[in-house]
Parts: structure tokens; sequence; C-alpha cells
């Protein structure tokens, strides 16, 4: 149990968790619940009860795709992606292996593409995310297939604004 | 009349027709994209939590440049780039404590000065979809379509404001202006399943095969779209669904530029077709559109 779980979330998220009724509506809309440990509705339920350890270690907050469907339909208008995001942080800087490290692996190189191009270069963003997933056989032929219809240039374009983007990553690590 | 405009990374690369037939159309339409001059990424994701500002900073300098041009407007064709820079905005001009965290760690003046414009809305607004009607010279005529919203270019309404989350029309107004036949299917604005059909190949397959099965017992020749996302899983997903779902059959899923640029009676070789996984060439013979 945590007692500062609510707290914190409804801080972080700006969303007021403590007006869950458990209507479910989050859950019959949901397009990713089939995918979820806990559908959206009992996520509500665990930030309000302070279950903290089986939210960290949960699939759920990784496989929110923050489409936004859920927080479209509240009758209370409480958003879910925003608390997802903020039990997603929680996760990392907590340093708790993340329940789905392959969505992490995916953020990672696409946070990586921009340091390293100022925009996304798909070609080296998907092979570094194989790296880090060490899933490498997945679409292959797909990839194969976007390559040959030259939808995945193998030169990227730098942004001529490199220097600023450097200092932006460096003053954001301080 | 000349609109600033942020292309964003995919359409330079995966999307580059939802861009070239973008910026012909405007061309006979009467206006002109005018690129915005080195910009970056917007960053592809709207930071949700209240204190992460770095991924705000990205979009927020996009918004600046455009202030500092001395425009007002800024024009976007891709769904999430749109939704990034829009809700950002939202940010800027709502949130004064975290504008002013972002602009200073950016050393930048903004306040939220610039309107966010999807071309859609550029063409109802700005245009207008009657004038649009008057420019069509090829009309569409015996073309259904179903008219794909997905998330990004919806949600959070409050933030986003372009249309209704539920039941929205835009699109369906687009098309009819092109002088073919939207037709409705309850899975529009459904989620496509985004990102995770990198690592996840049964949630892609699942959520595109209830949003294509939806559109085609609706009666839908075609699909379209605004993401490049969303046209990967609907379009590039296809021979996995039809793996799973033996009795699934294949239809093309277009961009809604190269649509308006056939109704425009722009050259459909110039439009990327052989870019589409399911080639949308024999549908759109057999209709009459293309010769």
């Amino acid at each position: 149990m945590s007692e500062n779980l609510l707290d914190k979330v409804t801080s972080e998220s700006g969303q007021a968790i403590a007006l869950c009724y458990q209507c479910r509506k989050c859950s019959a809309g949901c397009p990713m619940v089939e995918e979820f440990d806990f559908p959206p509705n009992m996520v509500m339920r665990m930030v309000q009860l302070g279950m903290k350890d089986e939210l960290l270690k949960s699939k759920a907050i990784w496989m929110c795709v923050s489409c936004e469907t859920c927080g479209s339909r509240c009758p209370n208008e409480i958003r879910i992606a925003p608390v997802m995001d903020a039990l997603r942080a929680q996760c990392l800087n907590e340093g708790i292996t993340p329940a789905d490290p392959v969505t992490v692996a995916l953020h990672t190189s696409f946070i990586e593409s921009i340091k390293t191009f100022g925009r996304v270069h798909e070609a080296t963003m998907l092979m570094t995310y194989k790296w880090k997933s060490k899933n490498f056989t997945s679409d292959l032929d797909v990839g194969l297939k976007l390559f040959l219809k030259g939808k995945i240039p193998i030169m990227p374009k730098k942004s001529k604004n490199m220097a600023k983007i450097k200092e932006i990553f460096q003053e954001a690590g301080k | 009349m000349k609109y600033p405009y942020f292309p964003g990374c995919t359409l330079y690369t995966k999307a580059k027709k939802l861009d070239d037939a973008g910026r012909e159309c405007s061309q006979k339409l009467g206006f002109e994209l005018d690129e915005l001059k080195d910009w970056t990424c917007c960053g592809a994701t709207f930071p949700l939590v209240n204190d992460y500002h770095i991924a705000m900073s990205g979009p927020t300098r996009i918004l600046a440049d455009t202030k500092a041009r001395g425009d007002d407007k800024l024009v976007t064709l891709c769904s999430v780039c749109f939704n990034v820079l829009k809700r950002t905005n939202h940010v800027m001009r709502n949130d004064e404590e975290r504008r002013a965290k972002i602009t200073d760690f950016i050393e930048r003046d903004y306040h939220g000065e610039v309107e966010v414009l999807h071309y859609l809305q550029l063409l109802r607004d700005e245009i207008g979809f009657d004038t649009l009607r008057e420019k069509v010279v090829k009309p569409l005529t015996g073309l259904k379509v179903a008219c794909y919203y997905g998330c990004l270019l919806l949600r959070p309404v409050k933030e986003i404001g372009l249309d209704a989350m539920e039941n929205p029309t835009i699109f369906e107004e687009f098309i009819r202006a092109l002088g073919a036949e939207p037709v409705e299917f309850p899975y529009k604005v459904e989620c496509c399943g985004a990102f995770q059909t990198v690592h996840s190949m049964t949630t892609a397959t699942r959520c595109s095969h209830d949003i294509l099965r939806s559109a085609k017992n609706s009666g839908a020749d075609l699909v379209i779209t605004t993401c490049p996302l969303c046209q990967f899983n609907l379009d590039d997903r296809q021979p996995e669904i039809q793996k799973s779902h033996t009795a699934f059959s294949a239809i093309p899923v277009l961009y809604f530029t190269q649509l308006l640029a056939l109704a425009l009676d722009l050259p459909a070789a110039g439009l990327g077709f052989e870019r589409n996984l399911i080639d949308p060439l024999p549908l759109l013979k057999e209709k009459g559109i293309v010769s």
C-alpha cells in the first residue's frame, strides 16, 4: 500500500482521479483493453487504493497508446491517458523493469533519432529499435516492401539546427 | 494566399505522397504552402504529464519560428504533427506557468499567437467546401469512400476542436465536395493500434481488421486517412490480416490528398499509387476515374 500514490498521480496527471465511480465506460471503448492485464477502470481504482507495486509492474501502463477515447467519453471528464503517462514515468524513475520493455525500446530509439538528426529517420530508428529490443526477425518482410516501394530512404535528412537541438538535450539532462 | 507549412519528418519519407499531392492541389486551389525553413521534428508525441517540458520545446520552437516570420497561421497535413502542435499551442495560450518555463528554456518569446490549421480545416474554413466543389474538374462520381479519422485528428476535443469526437463530419463534407459518396461506418473514430504495430502483430491486425471490415460492410470501395501511421496500419498490414482472416478481401487505403488530386484532374501517374500496398488503380479504372 502506498498512501501517496493517489496524490502524486493526481498532481502529475492533473486529473481528478478520486472522482472515478467505476461506470466502466472507459473499458467498454478501449481499443487496447484486450492487451491489458488490468482494464482502465481497474487501473483507476488501483490508483485510488494506492496499489503502487501492482500498477508500476503492470503491462497495462505500457500498452495504452493514448488514443484518448476513454478521456473523451468519461462522464466526470477524467482523462486516463495522462494517468498512464504519470505511472510510466514513475516506473522508469524508480528503476522498475517495465512489464513491456519493447515499447520503451521503441520510444528511446525515436528520441535518439531526433538527438542525432533533429528529425526522424525511419531506417536508423528501426535498426536501433531492433538492437535494443533484440527482436531481429519480426517485420523484415514488411520493412523490405516499404524499402522497395521507396518509403524508407537510406540517407537521413539532417536538420540544420543541430547545435540548438544538442543544447536543448544537454540542458534537459541537467 | 500563402500559408506557412510544416510537413514533418514522415512526409519527407514514408508519406511523401500525402505531401506531394497536398502541395500540388494547393496550387490548383489558389493558395501556396510555404515550408518553414530548417524545421525540426515535432516530437510525434504530446507529453501528458505536467512536469515533462522538453517534449514541448520542439513544437514550441516550430510555432515561435512561424511567429518570427510574421505569420499567424501554420498548416500541417499529418495528423500526428497537427495533434502535437495544436496541443502545445493550447498550453502556450492557457498555462502561464508552463509557458514561462518552456519559453525561458528555449529562449524564445511565444504566447500562442499562431493558429494551427490542418489542411482539411484550411479547405473548410479558409477556402470553403463550396468553392472546392466549384474547382473540382473531375467529380469522383460513384466512388464510395470510408472516411477514417482515427484518434489524433480529433482527440482530445477540448484541445483540438476540429470537429465532434463521436460523429465528426468534416471528412464526409470534403468527400461530398469531390463528388464522391461517403459511407457511414461505426469504426471511423476507432484507434488503429498506433505504434503498438511495431512489436505486436496481433494487436495491429486486430485493430486494422475491425476498422477495414466495418468500412467494407458499409459498402466502401476504399478508405481515406490523413495519418501516415494509420495508413501503414490499414494498408501495409492487410497481407497479415488475410493470413488470419481468410474471408477478408483487400481494400485500398489512400491519403485524402490523393483523392483530392484526382478530383482536380492532376495526372494519376504522379500520385504515387505504386507506393500503396493494395493497388487502388484497378478500382479507380473500373469506376472510370482513371483511364
